[in-house]
């Protein structure tokens, strides 16, 4: 165990946590406006990956270009199921809310494996396999762009939230859905908005990962796993707390891979996740709406 | 009173029971003396994520089911026909028993299946509860036939049900260790340093173990300098290979499936590991149709110890055409190869049994002596006394002009291997 193997794990985790973030923001965001928890987050992951694949086979756009339009067709396809399905569930129990949502993965999955087959796929990137040394450490470009594209999102959500009228409206809603009501705001057109940005983040994450990771229809409930993990670390409903926390956790996945058995690393981000279940149950940053 | 006479309540139900009884047993007797078609339950994982192997697996064993029909047949029963009845396991365990309770409970007489290990384990207690014969096609854990022929060993079971046409996780270890001797000799090298990488799964830990066992006993002129274990399905694998390229290897031996496979030889190559080759012990993932698209160059070069159809019979050509035209351009490999073996032999021991009785079976199964098999193989599928087939073996396979050749040993080698291979970044 050198030092540059661990310089080289923490900014291999780094560079893979931006990430993490933009998926877990997505997810905090539905859950910190609607109060919804969306099972089907790494199933629309799932589809975005698939768009990103199909638009590198057929028209050779890059996945590092195409994240925009999985991000836009994923943000209809929430639209449609905020409107047509979770819309009508939003004041029952939780545990309605997430057989809802456990129905819709299922639907998604199980959709992509008739269109897609069950095949590992992968999208081609003109930049996939380009590494960039420095010194002893090397920096995987094709990560580096994931981190750069996946903080620019992350930032351009944030002006959104807190520099427009809408962004604005949203939060208010999140806040007291009721008192928003009184001043007039149209909180169901926002829960809508709100949905279909969350799903986009995740679209968007999608097809990022698609030009890392290799992914199949059954790829979806991990890294919807993962992606609670991170905004319970991070605290329910605090997108930057869900940010932070994407990038913690991958991190320490990545450390734990050196400094433990590697196939212990996923321990590393559930050890974390009790020990802040048990010391700091709001999450690091959590407890305040977006 | 009337009694006599008048059909009592009790009297009725004995005559009915009797009725019934015979309609049971009376008139299957005569069915199964000439049966109108002989059921074949066949579990694997069709969707999940062992779907690719299972529809493999599958339409192999749909083929296999064919070619026999249109040959006519069990010959010896009339020309009988077989049917497949098809069960699919969605990747779990449970649903594999579940499927084949399923399956014999619709009429089969003879189950195979089921790709995973521990699936096929699930399947045995159905097998010996109902006896009903069980030919594993693929599934590699030495135990599973292992505990049955203990059981009926120690008398606690009658007879055995379950059997294999599969290489045990022991043969994969020591065909790997003894194809990886033969070839450093054949080439005139010697690697010192091996990293051992595989998937901490049911299927990559006892793979792995047989390799470092097999390579304790038999020797070889590598030492395993590292193990790194890697979770499966990895949503990254930069710091395991960064910890493997520390360990400055001269071959690196990874047990994968598909999607870590592909991560870690473009991490090998985004990190310039410099190595002499990668030489798989035996793990899919390194040959498949997609891998192969999806790696490119990458994975040119790269050699596995695996199950292999023998690519110098006739009889195996003429069927990976016919496969390649059915499944839509896909190669004839292991897992379509072994599930299409199966039913050969299924039909070579129905052939001999002249039966569908389970006990006839099996002894038909004990006697197999079946030449020319369509897998590479020591010999003919001949089964010893745990129930597998002793002559299973597996193939050193290299991916070369983008395709899975047989490379060794050299009876059914079809092209010539090399090693080293050319590093990563120098192949254009």
């Amino acid at each position: 165990m050198t030092p540059t193997l661990l310089g080289q794990a923490a900014l291999n985790g780094l560079l893979f946590g931006g990430l993490y973030s933009l998926m877990a923001v997505g997810l905090s965001l539905i859950f910190g406006v609607l109060r919804v928890i969306n099972i089907a987050h790494g199933d629309m992951m799932v589809w975005g990956s698939y768009l990103a694949f199909l638009l590198a086979l057929r028209v050779g756009v890059d996945p590092f270009v195409s994240f925009v339009f999985s991000a836009g067709f994923l943000f209809c396809v929430g639209v449609l199921v905020q409107r047509g399905l979770v819309n009508r569930v939003l004041d029952a129990p939780h545990e309605m809310q997430i057989l809802l949502t456990l129905g819709v993965a299922l639907v998604m999955e199980n959709l992509a494996l008739v269109v897609f087959g069950p095949e590992t796929r992968r999208s081609e990137s003109a930049y996939g396999l380009l590494t960039v040394w420095l010194g002893p450490l090397f920096v995987d470009v094709p990560r580096l762009l994931t981190f750069a594209v996946a903080l620019l999102l992350a930032l351009a959500l944030y002006l959104f939230l807190f520099r427009t009228d809408l962004g604005t409206v949203i939060r208010a809603a999140a806040d007291n859905p009721y008192g928003a009501r009184v001043v007039g705001a149209d909180v169901s057109r926002v829960y809508t908005v709100a949905f279909g940005i969350g799903a986009g983040c995740v679209g968007a994450a999608g097809a990022l990962m698609s030009a890392l990771v290799p992914f199949s229809p059954a790829s979806g409930f991990p890294q919807t796993v993962t992606s609670f993990n991170i905004v319970i670390i991070g605290g329910m409903g605090s997108l930057l707390g869900a940010f932070l926390g994407g990038i913690l956790v991958a991190v320490a996945e990545s450390l734990g891979a050196v400094l433990l058995a590697p196939s212990l690393k996923e321990l590393v981000s559930f050890v974390l996740l009790v020990l802040i279940l048990l010391f700091r149950p709001q999450g690091l940053l959590g407890g305040r709406a977006p | 009173m009337a009694r006599g006479r008048t059909v009592g309540r009790r009297t009725f139900l004995k005559g009915a029971g009797a009725a019934t009884g015979a309609a049971l047993v009376g008139f299957p007797a005569v069915l199964r003396a000439q049966p109108k078609e002989i059921r074949i339950g066949a579990v694997h994982p069709v969707t999940g994520p062992g779907a690719i192997d299972g529809q493999a697996s599958r339409l192999g064993a749909q083929m296999a089911a064919d070619a026999v029909n249109a040959a006519g047949g069990i010959k010896s029963l009339g020309g009988t026909k077989l049917v497949l009845l098809t069960g699919d396991s969605q990747t779990k365990a449970d649903v594999a028993r579940t499927e084949a309770e399923r399956l014999v409970n619709e009429g089969a007489v003879i189950l195979t299946g089921a790709f995973y290990s521990g699936h096929s384990m699930a399947m045995v207690p159905v097998a010996q509860q109902r006896r009903v014969p069980f030919l594993i096609d693929i599934s590699a854990a030495d135990v599973i036939t292992l505990n049955v022929a203990q059981s009926v060993k120690e008398g606690k079971q009658k007879t055995q049900y379950v059997y294999r046409n599969f290489p045990t996780t022991t043969a994969f270890g020591r065909k790997a260790i003894q194809f990886m001797n033969e070839v450093f000799k054949a080439t005139g090298t010697s690697p010192k340093r091996a990293v051992l990488m595989y998937t901490n799964d049911p299927f990559g830990k006892p793979q792995s173990e047989g390799f470092i066992k097999a390579h304790k006993e038999l020797g070889a002129p590598f030492e395993i300098v590292e193990v790194i274990p890697f979770p499966e399905v990895p949503a990254d694998l930069s710091t395991e290979v960064s910890k493997a390229k520390a360990a400055r290897p001269d071959i690196i031996c990874p047990i994968t499936r598909p999607g870590s496979a592909i991560l870690l030889l473009r991490e090998l190559a985004k990190q310039r590991v410099d190595i002499m080759g990668v030489i798989s012990p035996g793990s899919p993932g390194l040959y498949e149709k997609e891998q192969i698209g999806a790696l490119g160059k990458l994975i040119e070069y790269t050699m596995d110890n695996v199950p292999w159809i023998n690519p110098v019979s006739p009889k195996t050509r003429r069927i990976a055409e016919e496969y390649a035209k059915r499944s839509g351009g896909k190669i004839f490999d292991t897992n379509s190869g072994y599930s299409y073996e199966a039913i050969l032999i299924i039909a070579d021991v129905l052939e001999r049994a002249r039966s569908t009785e389970p006990d006839a079976i099996v002894e038909a199964i004990r006697t197999t002596d079946m030449p020319d098999p369509i897998m590479v193989a020591a010999g003919p599928v001949r089964f010893n006394d745990v129930g597998d087939n002793a002559n299973a073996s597996t193939a050193m396979i290299q991916i070369l002009g983008q395709r899975p050749l047989v490379v060794h040993p050299k009876e059914s080698a079809e092209a010539k291997l090399v090693f080293p291979a050319p590093k990563f970044w120098e192949r254009g």
